[in-house]
């Protein structure tokens, strides 16, 4: 019967612990990569540099994946009607090997251990695979998607995204720890890894969340339907020809849809800015305007972007990286944090039938508003230091307070919620 | 032709706004006019749940023999949200604007991911199920809640 009646995946809400576990350990990461920063004040000298390396898999598959897998346990139920077979099994699973992966990953980068990048790019392969494994099962289970939104549609694209990622990631792997021979340049193979991770994954995983969270959350004007429609589609078919376009050498097909995609990029900040103005809660709330400002830093990162095709300085790259990776991804995770984690306590008191204290008291605004000052202030030093290496270690240590504090947020609302189960 | 799941979403998008107008006006710390505002909300919100309760859920049972599913779950969610709103009314009433805040943003977070469901799964089976009666249930849902739909 389940599989004819996806709307019995209601039910399958995976137990709290499930997502909670990720969105728990994935602020270590975000610390582990402030240390490095405030330990290496050459870091952000280049993109090749082993500590910018080890920083940015800190970020992406410590912090930022984690997230984003534990936020898909909790929403391909809710908007897609796809329930994950053995939910908690599959987090356990997921989370030891990715968790334990990054870490690993991480470490070989930055340290030169040869052994530690196959041995963290394995386990990191395990666990995407494993998550990606059961998430075709729960998708295939589910109703094929006929609501007006283009949120399963697209989440659906950004797994097949990470799908590919995770497969460019573990030949980097396979050619930095074991010498495998490539038949092309290993930069080559470095920028596909890079940009199938921000764009095709990261990318189309935030326009599919956007396209329910902004005019449902902020109450906003729907996006335009021509836009939701075409944005990933168009997206991913540029995404693949600009690859073919890299591996084949054709350098003038290279230049023109790489424009075309920081252009799709743009769009998609500036409609949803665009969106956020026209708002009608009145008092925008903290997290509100943490998603706002990783709209900007997208914008931002895209000038970078634009300025590292005419203009060959080192500088550009990294500017982009740090704009794109802590400006707009951990902006907007933080954000979304913010909203899921009280909200996943509450449901879970108020699903035991307890009298569940309210969102803002599970976690009140003014601790977010202080981290998300903290959030600002490091990204403006990040962003300095890409230009003066000396504020680096200042980056670092606000990078270190900034995550530190977003973890003792979370924490608080888990408090809150332990105090009401048990009062 | 419009469809269930078009006059719905409009209603909740519609809600959503009824919604905003109360909280901006609490927010302003205007009691009187929040106090209107919000009955005008809650008013609007408990004609879409009796809506859905008495016409919508009961044709999609008897179209599907589903009675455990969905639409079960859906008036467990309706029955949570009553209560959200009812401490929300009395935010309103005592003029308590941390209190008004904290319901307001549960109930909000609890109507959407309420909304998505419905939306995306639940009015697309409706749609697919009630395809013969759709026209006279569009009428008839059209008629309960308080939204006006120009297609």
């Amino acid at each position: 019967m389940s599989s004819a009646n996806p709307g019995l995946a209601y039910e399958d809400t995976p137990p709290l612990s499930a997502p909670l576990r990720f969105f728990l350990t994935a602020p270590l990461f975000g610390i582990a990569a402030g240390v490095l920063l405030l330990a290496d004040g050459e870091l952000l000298v280049s993109r090749w540099t082993p500590g910018a390396l080890s920083a940015v898999h800190l970020f992406a598959a410590g912090f930022m994946l984690q997230v984003m897998l534990g936020a898909l346990l909790q929403i391909l139920p809710v908007v897609a009607g796809a329930g994950f077979p053995a939910p908690l099994r599959i987090a356990t699973i997921t989370h030891a090997l990715v968790g334990s992966g990054a870490a690993s990953l991480a470490y070989g980068l930055g340290a030169g251990s040869p052994n530690a990048i196959i041995a963290g790019g394995v386990l990191l392969a395990a666990g995407l695979l494993t998550f990606l494994a059961a998430s075709l099962v729960a998708l295939a289970r589910a109703a094929p998607a006929q609501g007006a939104s283009r949120t399963p549609r697209d989440l659906r694209l950004a797994l097949g995204a990470l799908g590919l990622t995770t497969l460019f990631g573990i030949m980097l792997a396979l050619v930095l720890g074991r010498g495998l021979a490539l038949p092309f340049a290993l930069p080559t193979l470095v920028d596909l890894h890079a940009i199938w991770a921000w764009l095709g994954w990261g990318g189309l995983l935030l326009a599919a969340t956007s396209w329910v969270v902004v005019p449902m959350f902020q109450i906003t004007p729907a996006y335009p339907a021509r836009f939701t429609q075409l944005w990933a589609p168009v997206t991913l078919a540029v995404l693949t020809l600009w690859s073919v376009s890299l591996l084949a050498g054709v350098e003038l097909a290279v230049s023109v849809l790489g424009s075309v995609l920081i252009a799709l990029s743009a769009a998609f900040a500036l409609q949803t800015l665009k969106l956020q103005r026209s708002t009608r809660r009145s008092t925008p709330d903290a997290p509100f305007r943490a998603f706002r400002m990783s709209m900007i830093a997208l914008v931002g990162s895209v000038i970078a972007l634009l300025l590292a095709l005419l203009h060959d300085a080192p500088q550009w790259p990294v500017l982009a990286g740090v704009l794109v990776l802590h400006g707009t991804f951990a902006g907007a995770i933080s954000a979304m944090l913010y909203k899921i984690v009280p909200f996943l306590t509450w449901l879970h008191l108020t699903q035991a039938r307890v009298r569940a204290p309210n969102m803002k008291k599970l976690l009140p605004d003014v601790l977010i508003r202080r981290q998300i000052l903290v959030h600002g202030a490091a990204l403006g030093a990040l962003v300095l230091a890409v230009f003066v290496p000396v504020l680096t270690p200042l980056a670092g240590l606000l990078v270190v307070i900034e995550f530190g504090w977003l973890l003792l947020n979370l924490l608080h609302a888990v408090r809150e919620w332990h105090r009401a189960a048990h009062a | 032709m419009t469809s269930i799941a078009e006059l719905m979403t409009h209603d909740h998008r519609s809600c959503d706004h009824d919604f905003a107008r109360a909280e901006t006006l609490a927010m302003k710390n205007d009691w009187d006019g929040a106090a209107a505002a919000f009955e005008a909300f809650a008013e609007g919100l408990e004609a879409h749940f009796r809506a859905e309760e008495e016409e919508l859920f009961p044709r999609f049972e008897a179209a599907t023999g589903m009675t455990q599913g969905p639409t079960q779950v859906m008036r467990g969610e309706h029955a949570d949200m009553r209560n959200t709103l009812a401490q929300l009314r009395a935010a309103v009433q005592d003029r308590d604007a941390d209190e008004f805040a904290g319901e307001a943003e549960t109930l909000l977070i609890m109507m959407q991911q309420h909304n998505m469901k419905e939306e995306n799964i639940l009015y697309p089976m409706c749609d697919m199920h009630l395809g013969e009666q759709r026209s006279t249930l569009v009428d008839a849902l059209g008629q309960r809640v308080t939204h006006e739909y120009a297609a």
